[in-house]
């Protein structure tokens, strides 16, 4: 369980002076459940999720996982950004197999264990490739495998498939969806698109425009496994997109658009 | 790239160096040029092959060639620790700036007769001359580099489980591995120049001293033999590098 307690965020800018980023969140993800963090750009859905990372100190406020307050980065809360973030002089497999080595895990079996979770994410054969040999959509299935490749507990997604093309973006949230459904880790997943965090989601965290804050959180009751092509026919997945779609209307907030 | 398209690119790349063969026999054949002051190229790269023969000439290089490799080494590892050391601790930022400030523009030969009187005349002033010249485009290329690491790099070796004293070696180091192997070219280049103007100055051996006896006694042809020699010597190490460059870079997207 992660509980994030009052948490605010100050940033000091280039001008000296102070922006609140981050307004009081509170907010508990059970084990196993997949959270959106809905938001328009600038929110600060990133700030909260480097926090939950141990990457960015609050400035107020504390944030823990399993009751314990988090300090600082850790194998068991793993990252996924959306500039993929691959290490350029390792190639597929040794991006994937970087994790496992710094567990200490011995190279013939995190080299075998790399390989396996390289076919999973469906890069078999790019094993020997260079990330710049790789399109966006190939990028972030590596980085998805060199997050998964140290078992983290709970993923951290930072708007993972922003910057790939809508056909590329449904494959890796169906995919997504398909590698989740096995071992269900607790997932932070941070979008700007209602539809991505309605199709993936249990619970939706819809956060106001700057300085963040939760505004509302919706539980999104949809059958799992869900496929894409039953979910757009589907009324209450139409009701839960226009629903929220409203809440952000209702703001006078287009920027989601 | 594929093997025809590099074999027409150093064809390419021939075309300016066939021409100023090409100019330099015609400044003789033309009669602009006393035979005597500038020899005719067939005339110096005969004499060059021969003199390539000899041991004497072969220990002209050898010499050069200890001082120049001597001198970059230290340069490359002084100048990638300090930049490194600059880049991720703020204290040792604070302590190394204004002094690279106050040195890097000074020209470095003006410490060269100081350094001959503190270490004298043999291979410790030049490989130092080099050393001070070589080290500051690769200090400040390490510096640059090491200091715009992605952040998220960092974060992602973080979260795998990498200490942050390890981060320097398994992160920062290789992420600006680009920008330390450029400045490193520049190191090379300039070192193959400082090493041949130390040895012109003061020196009793080395291919810079081959030229200045060869001019003082108007051995118009032995003069231009050392400076050929340096410069393929410079072609040659700094084809070395490329590859060695080309190599470490091969997963880089701007190598
Ligand atoms: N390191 C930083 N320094 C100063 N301001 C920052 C920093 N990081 C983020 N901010 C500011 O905090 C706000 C929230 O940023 P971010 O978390 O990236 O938003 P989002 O991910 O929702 O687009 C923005 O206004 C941004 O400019
Ligand atoms: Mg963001």
């Amino acid at each position: 369980m992660i509980e994030i307690d009052g948490v605010s965020q100050v940033f000091q800018t280039s001008a000296r002076q102070d922006h609140l980023a981050l307004s009081n969140i509170s907010l508990t993800i059970e084990d196993g459940a997949f959270v959106s963090i809905l938001g328009p750009s600038g929110c600060g859905k990133s700030t909260l999720l480097y926090i939950v990372g141990g990457f960015v100190r609050p400035t107020a406020g504390v944030a823990s996982m399993k009751g314990r307050a988090i300090t600082g980065p850790g194998p068991d809360r793993g990252p996924v950004f959306q500039e993929f973030a691959l290490f350029p002089w390792k190639s597929v497999l040794g991006n994937v197999m970087y994790g496992p080595r710094q567990q200490g895990i011995k190279r013939p079996d995190a080299e075998a264990q790399s390989r396996a979770l390289i076919e999973m994410v469906g890069l078999k054969g790019f094993e020997d490739f260079y990330p710049k040999e790789l399109s966006g959509g190939m990028k972030q299935r590596v980085a998805l495998a060199r997050t998964l490749a140290y078992h983290p507990e709970v993923l951290l997604m930072d708007e993972p498939f922003g910057a790939l093309d809508a056909h590329t973006r449904t494959r890796l949230q169906n995919d997504l969806l398909n590698i989740w459904e096995r071992d269900r880790k607790t997932v932070l997943f941070v979008t700007h698109s209602v539809e991505e965090a309605v199709f993936l989601s249990d619970k939706v965290v819809m956060m106001t425009r700057s300085p963040g804050r939760v505004r509302e959180i919706i539980d999104i009751d949809l059958p799992r496994p869900r496929h894409r092509t039953e979910l757009l026919l589907d009324p209450r997945y139409q009701k839960y997109i226009v629903e929220i779609e409203r809440m952000f209307d209702d703001s006078g907030d287009d920027e989601l658009r | 790239m594929n093997g025809r398209a590099i074999t027409s690119d150093a064809l390419l790349g021939m075309i300016p160096i066939v021409l100023l063969v090409a100019i330099w026999q015609a400044l003789i054949s033309f009669g602009y040029a006393p035979i005597t002051l500038l020899p005719p190229p067939g005339q110096v790269f005969s004499r060059m092959v021969q003199q390539l023969l000899t041991t004497s000439f072969q220990q002209e290089i050898a010499a050069t060639l200890f001082r120049l490799f001597t001198g970059f080494s230290i340069a490359v590892i002084l100048g990638v620790a300090i930049g490194l050391a600059a880049a991720v601790n703020p204290t040792i930022n604070t302590v190394v700036r204004p002094i690279v400030r106050v040195l890097a523009p000074l020209p470095k030969v003006a410490l060269y007769p100081a350094l001959l009187l503190l270490v004298g005349f043999g291979h410790e002033s030049k490989i130092l001359l080099v050393t001070f010249d070589a080290l500051f485009p690769i200090l400040l290329a390490t510096y640059h580099g090491a200091s715009t690491v992605e952040q998220k790099l960092i974060w992602s070796a973080m979260a795998a489980g990498t200490p942050p004293r390890e981060v320097l070696f398994k992160v920062v180091l290789p992420a600006a591995a680009p920008s330390i192997l450029t400045g490193c070219r520049i190191g090379l280049v300039i070192s193959c120049i400082v090493v041949f103007l130390a040895e012109m100055i003061t020196s009793t051996d080395g291919l810079g001293h081959a030229l200045v006896t060869a001019a003082r006694t108007f051995q118009a042809v032995d003069m231009f033999v050392p400076l050929i020699t340096i410069s393929l010597v410079g072609l040659i190490l700094n084809g070395l590098l490329e590859l060695t460059r080309s190599y470490l870079l091969r997963g880089f997207p701007e190598a």
